[in-house]
């Protein structure tokens, strides 16, 4: 099968023949460039993987499609991500998703947490979706313009999942005694993974214009996210952050697992196309 | 996709009572001018419940039919192939949502139909009673599931009941594409490396039989056709759909490199038809009896998700209840 | 974030298809545009004036790219048979790349990122192109993104033809997201209609019934 290839270049075809002033400091800038591709893709990647869990398993049929469709946009904002990084470093997306180890993934801990209950997605969704909505909406304005493009085709479908993900905050967290118990407890259990999204790096400072440093966007995201729990009469934990270091090569050991399972098939038959 | 035709236990609740004399001979015109039964219509209860058991097996169908290839998202073996593939069972949920919808335009009740489904005494298509232990399953549903869903529908889009007849001819334009992708699946196994085209021949061998039987019984042993097509909800006769899909099949068994299993699968010049050979219904009716290898295992997963999720829907209620109590409040303090 | 301008330019994407590479003509005739058996929706006929084929081609008056414009444009949404890709408005640009042997280049728009009809419509114009004996690639841009308003007023109609209520007019792209208060029921006309989910069958698509003829219908969203 022929990865599909997403190029947002203008399609005149007449600037794909710009040539870098410095070959040495390009070489290098394609490095940084893909692995920020990897912290992007991979984040999008894993939580649609999580979210493929749910399907047929969600608390009713609606939500059976609304998870579903929430997964597939992630999949497809992972696809894009991932065919990029790829083109840089000459696989494709497949080579990217089936054939590294967990250790050579670059996404957070809290996108691999195990599924859990309803109560731990709808807080996943919406913590992550908060990130994602100010993320994405930065890099809409990427020097890059093939990310830009991405961007800019991410955060409508975003805006969307954060929307969702509130109604239900709301609705478990003043609902009833039991969702509220299991929404609060919920959040308690991801809250600590929270702060790993915003850590500032390195790497973002490498890639200053294109890349977006973390630690900007973590007030508005609070914000947005405060702003719910308040009228889901759920409390921000007081808890610590958890050391993360999934961009760094240290994933959470549920990672792992994970990728076994979705692995599996492709790596017993290496080569072959599907 | 679609179910067996298979007699009903459940026709849902009872509707209206029989319409007037005027109503009837009204009914009557619509069927015989081939025109189309609305939900405000009037139509003879008979006819109301007919309707609800076949649309609400259907529905049944397309969410049971949801979890043999439910069990392949986590495992895809292309990121291509999980997109198509999520989008499809999402798709089947999608189509589940709205044929129950069309039920309930016929005074059936989304909960009631659900109950009967979880208390395992509503009927699906017993075709999702068989396994799916290896990718080529999907393949192999798409292609020869889908399609005979497709040529159990096709007719259905131009069923007497409106919204139904309606619902069914986009559900066929996504169903088409589902096949399409079944096929592209096969085809690309069967032209992979000797493995690939292994594991493609041999969901083939196991699912053809099966998505033949999805007909139902042949016309002598078939119950209810008679009345659904003198009704025009059923066009065409268990046997001529199945005579219809075996034609198509064996051109395209032919372009994936395929084999379709059965010796007496040949061409009869005389009958301008492919001849094929006896079905053995006894496996149908043990399936159909409970006996499918998945049987137990598809309700109660159903079960175990609605149950898991009670408190979900719960709490969606009483959020609605106070949000409506603290609107007439605020309405009060305001006037 | 402070802006650096880049330098750094892609490859133009090859060719995508749904279908093997090598997938020869018998085997595709065989399976057809979907299932033999379900009759054809007729889109409406994509013609060298429409609007989105004129602006493809940019002016160009190659009679082989306009003939390739026009065959791109009438390819069809595979799960919405009535929208044609001019009507649709994922159709682009059909350009000749600056390599002069190489193939002719369809550029589309993806609707949502992950559209599993995206790589079937692409296959679709290659088949369409190869029929006129044109070699093409197709190529994915995504900017600007596709919005609803890329529709064209045709692609209204034809969905709700077809049963599908068409998306509204697209709110401030800086505003919350609108709660679509009132969408018509595509088969009585009535306003009288409630949302029943915001995600439907596909991922373009939420659930809705109309309260006046009871009809359950889809709405294609905005976006």
């Amino acid at each position: 099968m022929t990865p599909q290839l997403v190029s947002a270049t203008a399609p005149n075809g007449a600037d794909h023949a710009a040539v870098p002033s410095s070959r040495q400091a390009d070489m290098a800038d394609m490095a940084d460039m893909a692995e920020y591709l990897l912290w992007l893709g991979d984040d999008a990647l894993v939580s649609a993987q999580r979210l493929g869990e749910w399907i047929t398993n969600a608390p009713e049929l609606e939500e059976d499609v609304a998870l579903g469709n929430i997964g597939l946009d992630q999949l497809g904002q992972a696809r894009a991500l991932l065919s990029y990084a790829g083109e840089l470093l000459g696989r494709n997306e497949d080579e990217l998703a089936y054939f590294r180890d967990d250790v050579d993934f670059r996404c957070t801990h809290l996108v691999s947490l195990p599924r859990g209950d309803f109560a731990d997605a709808v807080v996943r969704l919406l913590l992550v979706g908060a990130y994602s909505e100010q993320l994405y909406a930065a890099l809409t304005t990427s020097a890059d313009e093939r990310l830009a493009g991405i961007a800019a085709k991410a955060i409508k479908e975003v805006r969307y999942h954060v929307e969702h993900a509130a109604g239900w905050a709301v609705r478990l967290g003043d609902g009833t005694d039991e969702s509220h118990r299991r929404m609060q407890d919920a959040l308690n259990r991801a809250w600590p993974y929270l702060d790993e999204l915003f850590d500032p790096h390195p790497l973002t400072d490498h890639l200053d214009g294109i890349a977006v440093d973390p630690a900007t966007l973590k007030e508005p995201a609070l914000q947005r996210i405060t702003a719910v729990l308040d009228e889901a009469t759920l409390t921000v934990p007081a808890t610590q952050r958890v050391a993360g270091g999934g961009r760094d090569g240290r994933p959470s050991e549920h990672l792992g697992p994970m990728l076994a399972v979705m692995q599996v098939l492709a790596r017993a038959h290496p080569g072959a196309s599907w | 996709m679609h179910g067996d035709h298979a007699p009903a236990t459940s026709a849902g609740p009872a509707g209206p009572a029989e319409p007037s004399a005027s109503g009837q001979s009204s009914f009557d015109r619509v069927i015989a001018g081939d025109g189309r039964i609305e939900p405000r219509d009037e139509m003879p209860d008979d006819y109301r419940k007919s309707l609800i058991r076949q649309i609400s097996q259907h529905a049944h169908s397309e969410i049971i039919g949801m979890q043999p290839e439910g069990n392949w998202i986590t495992r895809a073996p292309s990121l291509h192939r999980k997109a198509i593939l999520m989008a499809k069972v999402q798709d089947e949920a999608g189509h589940g949502l709205y044929l129950y919808s069309a039920a309930e335009t016929l005074g059936a009740s989304r909960e009631d139909m659900m109950q009967a489904l979880l208390a395992g005494k509503a009927r699906y298509s017993s075709i999702f009673n068989y396994p799916t232990p290896t990718w080529a399953d999907i393949g192999a549903i798409g292609w020869l599931v889908d399609g005979a869903a497709i040529c159990n529908q096709v007719p259905l889009c131009r069923a007497s009941y409106g919204p139904y007849a309606r619902a069914m001819i986009r559900i066929c334009k996504e169903e088409s594409f589902h096949q399409r992708q079944g096929f592209e699946i096969l085809l690309t196994l069967s032209r992979g490396t000797p493995a690939q085209h292994e594991l493609a021949q041999e969901a083939v061998n196991r699912w053809y039989a099966p998505s033949l039987m999805m007909f139902g019984p042949p016309d002598a042993d078939s119950p209810n056709s008679a009345k659904s097509m003198a009704w025009k909800i059923k066009r065409f006769s268990n046997d001529e759909l199945r005579q219809r899909f075996v034609d198509m099949l064996v051109p395209q068994a032919q372009a994936l490199g395929l084999t379709l299993p059965d010796p007496d699968l040949r061409w009869n010049a005389e009958r301008g038809h492919y001849d094929f050979g006896e079905l053995d219904w006894s496996e149908f009716k043990a399936v159909l009896a409970g006996q499918g290898q998945c049987n137990v295992q598809r309700v109660e997963h159903r079960r175990r998700a609605h149950t898991e999720g009670a408190w979900v829907r719960e709490a969606a209620m009483a959020h609605a209840a106070k949000k409506a109590a603290r609107q007439q409040q605020s309405a009060r303090g305001a006037a | 974030m402070s802006r650096r301008p880049t330098t750094r330019r892609l490859p133009s994407a090859s060719v995508v298809g749904a279908l093997p590479a090598d997938t020869d003509r018998d085997t595709l005739a065989a399976i057809g545009i979907g299932n033999p058996l379900v009759p054809m929706q007729e889109a409406p006929r994509v013609t060298a004036t429409h609007p989105r084929v004129l602006a493809a081609l940019g002016g160009s008056a190659d009679p082989e790219l306009r003939r390739v414009a026009v065959a791109a444009g009438n390819v069809v949404d595979p799960e919405i048979p009535v929208l044609t890709l001019a009507d649709l408005g994922v159709l682009r640009r059909v350009y000749r790349p600056v390599e002069p042997d190489g193939k002719i280049v369809v550029a589309l728009t993806p609707t949502y990122s992950g559209c599993p009809a995206t790589a079937t419509m692409a296959a679709d114009v290659v088949r369409a192109a190869a029929d006129l004996r044109s070699a093409v690639a197709v190529e994915f841009v995504l900017v600007p993104a596709w919005t609803t308003d890329d529709m064209s007023e045709q692609a209204g109609a034809a969905l709700r033809e077809f049963g599908i209520a068409p998306p509204g007019a697209r709110p401030d792209p800086a505003g919350p997201i609108p709660l679509s208060l009132s969408v018509r029921c595509p088969h009585c006309d009535s306003r009288d209609t409630r949302r029943t989910s915001r995600f439907g069958s596909t991922s373009c698509k939420a659930m809705w019934a109309c309260q006046q003829c009871s009809e359950p219908f889809e709405e294609f969203k905005v976006l």
